[in-house]
């Protein structure tokens, strides 16, 4: 697994500290640790909820609320659609919206659910793109220590919009899914929406 | 040598099978596409997929469920640090034709250290004298050497890679000091348990991961491609940023 060190996330924040004194970023320097509370006041909210005493199905029923607060679902649906998003019908649209938004949450609380024990540690942040970059280290029982990158909007309410673990995104890994599996099926959107309602019916 | 063996039966298994169908130049988009997946093998990578995933479900994945049940979490880490300790000689060398001088202290340091005090590299002890582990491949070497990938490969056991990252894994083997153990003496052995438990190791780390993420694509093979993509790219990147030269203690 790629390891992003430490020291590699102090010098990058070191970097885009001497950016700001120089001024180079002067726009980004208000909302500078704005993100880092952001994402941490989320991360603590999540870990309560995954170390909690409730069972798998009421566990994801408290993260539903959590991540609706915190993450710009409908922003990642349309990304991870692409170029269909245009070619799909409004009606088409929202209902892909709201399976995304099911199947999203599948898998959050698929990655955290099992664990009992989960603890982070923030890494700084760091900008990048008109975006908050915030790095956190998740310790998991029994599995390997995960490097984790939020990506926050900060343009208006702070959202997260793509999360990158050891430097794969879940948007893109997403969006590449769906991508390859329109290109296999003529583009049906249609086609699309059952899949992904299948996927829900079973894992769910 | 199998591995040669299985490289030509490789390459002739993807140049027997079909190209992907290039999309018609008048649709821009699906062009596009194409050319950023850049996996004009598609059909016979995932037919390799498609072996490569039975094989996994009947072979490793029994043995890696249950190395993780019956053997103890701190043992399994043991073993894993002692075969990472292992590759220090190799990576050492990535480090340096990776330029990055750093890393290279670092590897070193954690060879001498976790060799000794970390008995056999068992125990990592390094890490928390301030001398952390990284990963890198001389793939990407040649990536920041200005190598490009070139198409994806999906191979039966070697898994996903890209012609860059065999010739990668290629000069890893040459470099490693334990390929050229001489025969008899029982070294060959340790050399085949060694890959035989490497495999293990990081197969047994990996599957829960690699569950979900199948378990939640509509195309695995996809999202495996992206996941990989991804990965060397992350690889490549953080040893791009990690060039800074730390002066040794007593230069200070």
């Amino acid at each position: 697994m790629p390891m992003l060190t430490r020291r590699t996330l102090l010098a990058l924040s070191g970097a885009a500290a001497l950016l700001l004194a120089t001024g180079a970023l002067q726009p980004a320097s208000a909302q500078s640790g704005a993100a880092e509370g952001f994402v941490r006041s989320f991360a603590d909210a999540l870990v309560a909820i995954v170390n909690g005493p409730l069972p798998y199905a009421q566990k994801k029923a408290a993260l539903g609320p959590v991540i609706d607060r915190n993450v710009d679902v409908a922003k990642i649906a349309r990304f991870c659609l692409g170029r269909y998003w245009a070619s799909a019908s409004p009606a088409q649209q929202e209902q892909y919206t709201t399976i995304f938004h099911q199947v999203l949450l599948n898998n959050i609380a698929g990655h955290l659910g099992q664990y009992k024990g989960v603890s982070y540690t923030m890494h700084g942040e760091t900008s990048e793109g008109g975006n908050a970059l915030v790095a956190t280290e998740i310790v998991r029982p029994n599995a390997p220590t995960a490097n984790v990158q939020w990506v926050v909007e900060t343009v208006g309410a702070a959202k997260v919009i793509d999360v990158v673990a050891e430097g794969t995104s879940l948007r893109l890994t997403q969006r590449s899914d769906y991508a390859s599996f329109l290109s296999r099926n003529g583009g049906s959107i249609p086609a699309l929406l059952t899949a992904l309602q299948r996927q829900l019916d079973t894992t769910s | 040598m199998p591995k040669h063996l299985l490289a030509s039966m490789l390459l002739a298994g993807i140049a027997l099978s079909g190209c992907a169908n290039r999309p018609p130049a008048s649709d821009k988009e699906a062009t596009a596409d194409y050319e950023q997946t850049n996996d004009p093998f598609e059909p016979s990578n995932r037919f390799f997929y498609g072996v490569d995933d039975k094989l996994e479900r009947y072979t490793l994945r029994p043995v890696a469920e249950g190395y993780n049940a019956v053997v103890p979490t701190p043992v399994r880490n043991g073993l894993h640090n002692a075969l990472a300790n292992l590759t220090s000689p190799v990576l050492f060398a990535d480090d340096v034709s990776q330029a990055n001088p750093r890393r290279a202290g670092d590897t070193f340091m954690r060879f001498i250290i976790n060799s000794t005090a970390g008995g056999l590299g068992v125990f990592d002890v390094a890490k928390g004298l301030g001398y952390p582990a990284h990963e890198t491949t001389f793939g990407v070497t040649l990536a920041l050497w200005g190598v490009p990938d070139g198409p994806y490969l999906y191979l039966p056991l070697l898994g996903p890679n890209n012609p860059r990252s065999l010739a990668g894994r290629g000069v890893d083997s040459a470099l490693d000091p334990f390929s050229y153990v001489p025969h008899g003496y029982g070294l060959l052995t340790l050399n085949w348990a060694r890959y035989g438990l490497g495999l293990l190791d990081t197969y047994a780390r990996l599957y829960p991961d690699l569950d979900r993420a199948r378990a939640g694509a509509l195309d695995p093979y996809a999202t495996i491609r992206s996941l990989y993509r991804q990965n060397q790219a992350s690889l490549i990147e953080a040893s791009r940023h990690d060039k800074a030269e730390t002066p040794p203690a007593w230069a200070k």
